[in-house]
């Protein structure tokens, strides 16, 4: 396979194509992860991001195109390598630990394949455990471990492989704060010691925006959007890739004008001038997006409000206006009582260009989410 | 599930299972340990040192270890292989595999005489007879062809529960190539179902009594439960009955002995819960030619097991005499018209009507106990019915006969109770084993749906209980149709089953009407089989459970 040894990428796709089941799992997806970063796949279950992993361990061989490891080619139609020859590592969905081996074997697994003996791999194993603080489980077999510490096994077996891409497929719970904290340090570790980078397929948006350096969002098998994860939060490509990366309201509106990163749109026959850059050839009525923190109770904006929940540190606020339903979160306990009228200010929105699938999503109240 | 304190009717349904099991099992047991023990005591030295009866517990042994130590490689090979998603006809393959269990295990003995035997097919076609497919070459070639179906399911289903792809291919990520992972990950996770499937496969060939008495008595190879057979039917002196009781006794001590040990070991590491995979997903899908190579390896086993031999068994069957070439032109029904005597329908009613009745009794008893071992005080009804997996058929059959023989005569009920008592096992596993599956939430959710016990039960648990159910049905249909070690022992003047007919036909020599009275009884059992295999297909398809929700997310998923 023909490799080229200066590629700063751990993980090149060129136009992967992987058909499964008679459907287009992936979809003619290309993409980079360069050594030391981190590229989280997010996207709604059955969009391709298992498939896709397991395209890249080398569990199932791609239909069209390529996969590239550390400038390596590992796959393409006609020649796929097994996994055990390529350098990645991987933690499973719901762990994947032999119910057979204990914590101390699992974790050595990875370094006997690679050649060492047991005693040496033994030794290296419980090292890895020690550093996350599970050293004293090293006797346990899964069925005696909780399900915290069955992850940590798995993430140790991960880190014992010593790879340069580590794969995330979809760790059920969530990653434990703690552990996520400590498998981050190691992996920054590995990333300064030899670039590893790491593929973390999600579908919770927190998640994949608060561990990730970059964000590919997919949807059937496409690769909808890539960029950091401030970029697809605050300026998604369209609704979809808005309400998958986290609460999201629409409005309608047109804009007038746009220039310096302001732009000016007309609600309700008023015209306000918010944060936000738009094509200024927009004049036509389009789809605003408003985070819940792009707006503000009070103000020369008219609204009635809706409903009101308080959640603890903040309270979220359903306004109804006449350019639809806008979600407006506040610190502190609610202010006003559903059913009040209310005014508001707008003070940053993101055109979303593309017109709307559906005509009646502007209707319908915002997806909240906790 | 949750316990709560048994009810009344949970204390009533387990002392009734209890009683039946006493009735049917533990009774003539202790009956026949009480009567070898005042009869048999002064004389059992005097029947150990009877000729041959060493030699045929050791050859009891021996087959039973040799047929098992090839029957379980064998069996899990295939079940790894048919895991390739490269095999070509998979699921084809599947449904083969299972065909000898079809066909009558001493149909298949006799079927293979005819085709390797001497005179026998390949001898008159290609002049390559093989002498000793009579003795104890053939008896083992047979009991491993007849034990394989079993030892792969065995296999497969461990397959499917246990080896969930993830850990396999966790063991690939970490770095171990495919053998490594055979090794390591997936034969560990196997050893359960392969302990259990050796262990299976022992007693049954222990208590195995048509393919040895089909194949090896007219070679003079006998085994405890052929000696058993001729002491019984043939034997004249009080004493021969002694040594029967004795040695159906003996038989149930090597059971007990073999499987003891194993089902301590195994006990707890039987219970599985979680179905990963019921396809038994492949891992690694490469891209070699070893697919090919499977399918050509499992289509000469079957080829040469099953195919060959059924076909001389046909070629039999239509040639007027032996010695004749089995060439179209002196092809004849006349062998199928001297069987069809009423007779022989009367034999094959009795067997139809024998078979359906113990089949709907069993599926019921299975049914009750698969319930009962829901609650601890109803687990203990449970192991004491796998517990009877142990007892040879000859051993039920003596045991049934000195219980029960001077109120029933020997005739049909008696036979009937036998047939419940041995397959009682059958008929619980498969209805047990989908009680399992079954999601508890399903039925509590049911009941916090407002509805009672029993509607819950009907109304959520029975479409998904329906296949298995039916199968278990099916399994005691096909099975008691078969039954041939206790018929023969228990059939009286008017009582005997078209199988015992079968047999009877077979040792008179009489080749050509055999054949034919064989292929009526292998077909007989298509005439439910067929019908309610494919009802069984339609409750599983997912797209009649699921409706159209499942297609509708398909084309999102993946």
């Amino acid at each position: 396979m023909p490799t080229d040894a200066t590629s700063p990428y751990v993980l090149e796709l060129r136009d992967l194509t992987v058909d499964y089941g008679g459907v287009t799992a992936v979809d003619h997806v290309s993409l980079r992860v360069p050594r030391g970063e981190v590229l989280a796949l997010l996207g709604p279950s059955g969009s391709g991001k298992s498939t896709l992993l397991h395209t890249v361990a080398g569990f199932r061989p791609p239909t069209r195109g390529e996969v590239w490891l550390k400038g390596r080619r590992v796959a393409t139609p006609e020649r796929a390598e097994p996994p055990e020859r390529r350098d990645v590592a991987v933690v499973f969905q719901s762990y994947a630990l032999w119910p057979h081996l204990s914590a101390l074997d699992t974790v050595a697994y990875p370094i006997r394949r690679k050649g060492s003996r047991r005693r040496t791999a033994r030794e290296e194993a419980l090292d890895i455990l020690d550093r996350l603080r599970i050293a004293h489980l090293a006797d346990r077999r899964p069925a005696e471990l909780s399900g915290g510490e069955q992850q940590r096994v798995g993430l140790a077996r991960a880190l014992a492989r010593q790879a340069s891409l580590y794969l995330f497929d979809e760790p059920t719970a969530h990653l434990d704060t703690h552990v996520r904290g400590v498998f981050l340090d190691q992996l920054v570790v590995r990333r300064e010691a030899s670039g590893a980078g790491g593929l973390y397929a999600t579908h919770d948006a927190e998640e994949a925006l608060g561990l990730a350096d970059r964000v590919a969002l997919l949807n059937a098998g496409r690769l909808v959007q890539l960029g950091t994860p401030q970029q697809v939060y605050a300026e998604p490509v369209d609704v979809w890739a808005a309400r998958l990366t986290g609460p999201a309201s629409v409005l309608e509106a047109a804009v007038l004008g746009a220039g310096g990163g302001r732009c000016a749109v007309s609600i309700a026959g008023k015209v306000v001038t918010v944060e936000g850059s738009a094509d200024t050839s927009v004049r036509d009525v389009v789809p605003l997006l408003v985070r819940p923190g792009w707006a503000h109770l009070g103000g020369e904006l008219r609204g009635r409000l809706q409903s009101v929940r308080f959640r603890g540190p903040h309270s979220d606020h359903v306004v109804e206006t006449a350019a639809g339903n806008l979600l407006i979160r506040e610190p502190g306990p609610p202010r006003q009582v559903a059913g009040a009228d209310v005014t508001w200010t707008l003070s940053r929105t993101w055109p979303l260009e593309r017109p709307l699938k559906s005509p009646d999503s502007t209707a319908q109240p915002p997806l909240v989410q906790l | 599930m949750p316990s709560r304190p048994a009810g009344l009717g949970w204390r009533f349904g387990v002392l009734a299972v209890g009683a039946i099991i006493a009735l049917l099992v533990a009774l003539p047991v202790f009956r026949l340990v009480y009567v070898v023990w005042t009869e048999g005591s002064a004389s059992l030295h005097e029947i150990f040192g009877r000729p041959g009866l060493g030699e045929a517990v050791v050859n009891t042994v021996l087959l039973a270890a040799a047929v098992t130590v090839v029957a379980v490689p064998m069996g899990t090979l295939v079940a790894l292989g048919l895991r390739r998603a490269d095999v070509p006809g998979r699921r084809w393959w599947r449904f083969a595999l299972l065909l000898p269990v079809l066909v009558p295990e001493f149909v298949l003995g006799y079927s293979w005489t005819q085709a390797y035997g001497r005179a026998g097919f390949t001898d008159t076609i290609l002049g390559l007879p093989w002498p000793s497919v009579l003795g104890p070459w053939g008896v083992w070639a047979v009991l491993v062809v007849n034990t394989v179906p079993l030892t792969y399911l065995f296999a497969a289903v461990g397959l499917a529960t246990r080896a969930e792809p993830n850990l396999e291919r966790a063991a690939r990520a970490s770095g171990a190539g495919a053998a490594s992972v055979l090794r390591d990950v997936t034969l560990p996770l196997l050893r359960p179902s392969i302990a259990a499937a050796s262990v299976l496969s022992f007693v049954l060939t222990l208590g195995s009594f048509a393919i040895p008495q089909v194949m090896g008595t007219p070679a003079g190879f006998g085994t405890v439960t052929t000696r058993i057979y001729r002491d019984l039917s043939l034997g004249s002196d009080p004493l021969s009955f002694v040594e029967a009781l004795a040695l159906a006794l003996l038989l149930v001590a090597i059971a007990v002995v073999v499987v003891l040990p194993a089902d301590l070991w195994l006990g707890p590491r039987l219970r599985i819960t979680r179905v990963a995979h019921p396809e038994g997903a492949p891992i690694v899908t490469s891209r070699g030619g070893a697919g090919r190579w499977i399918a050509a390896g499992l289509g000469g086993y079957l080829l040469l097991g099953v195919v060959v031999p059924l076909i001389a068994l046909l070629a039999a069957a239509v040639t007027p005499a032996v010695g004749v070439s089995p060439s179209p032109s002196n092809w004849t029904f006349d062998n199928f018209l001297l069987v069809l005597t009423s007779r022989n329908a009367e034999a094959l009613g009795r067997s139809a009507v024998l078979a359906f009745a113990a089949a709907a009794l069993l599926t019921l008893l299975g049914g009750c106990v698969s319930v009962l071992e829901r609650r601890r005080a109803g687990r203990a009804m449970a192991s004491l019915v796998t517990l009877t997996l142990v007892l040879p058929g000859s051993t039920l059959a003596v045991a049934l006969l000195i219980t029960y023989g001077r109120w029933l005569g020997s005739g049909l009920a008696l036979i009937l109770l036998a047939y419940l008592a041995k397959l009682w096992a059958f008929a619980h596993r498969p209805i047990s084993g989908a009680l399992d599956r079954l999601p508890p939430g399903e039925l509590q959710a049911a009941r916090a749906s407002g509805a009672g016990a029993l509607t819950a039960a009907r109304t959520v648990a029975l479409r998904p209980l329906a296949p298995a159910l039916l199968g278990a049905w099916l399994i005691c249909f096909v099975t008691a149709l078969h039954e041939v070690t206790m018929s023969s022992l228990l059939y009286g003047p008017g009582s005997e089953t078209l199988a015992v007919v079968v047999l009877n036909s077979q040792e008179l020599g009489r080749i050509g009407p055999t054949a034919a009275l064989s292929i009526l009884l292998t077909l007989v059992i298509l005439v439910p089989a067929v019908p309610l295999w494919m009802l069984i297909r339609w409750l599983r398809s997912p797209r009649r459970v699921r409706g159209g929700a499942r297609s509708r997310s398909l084309a999102h998923a993946h």
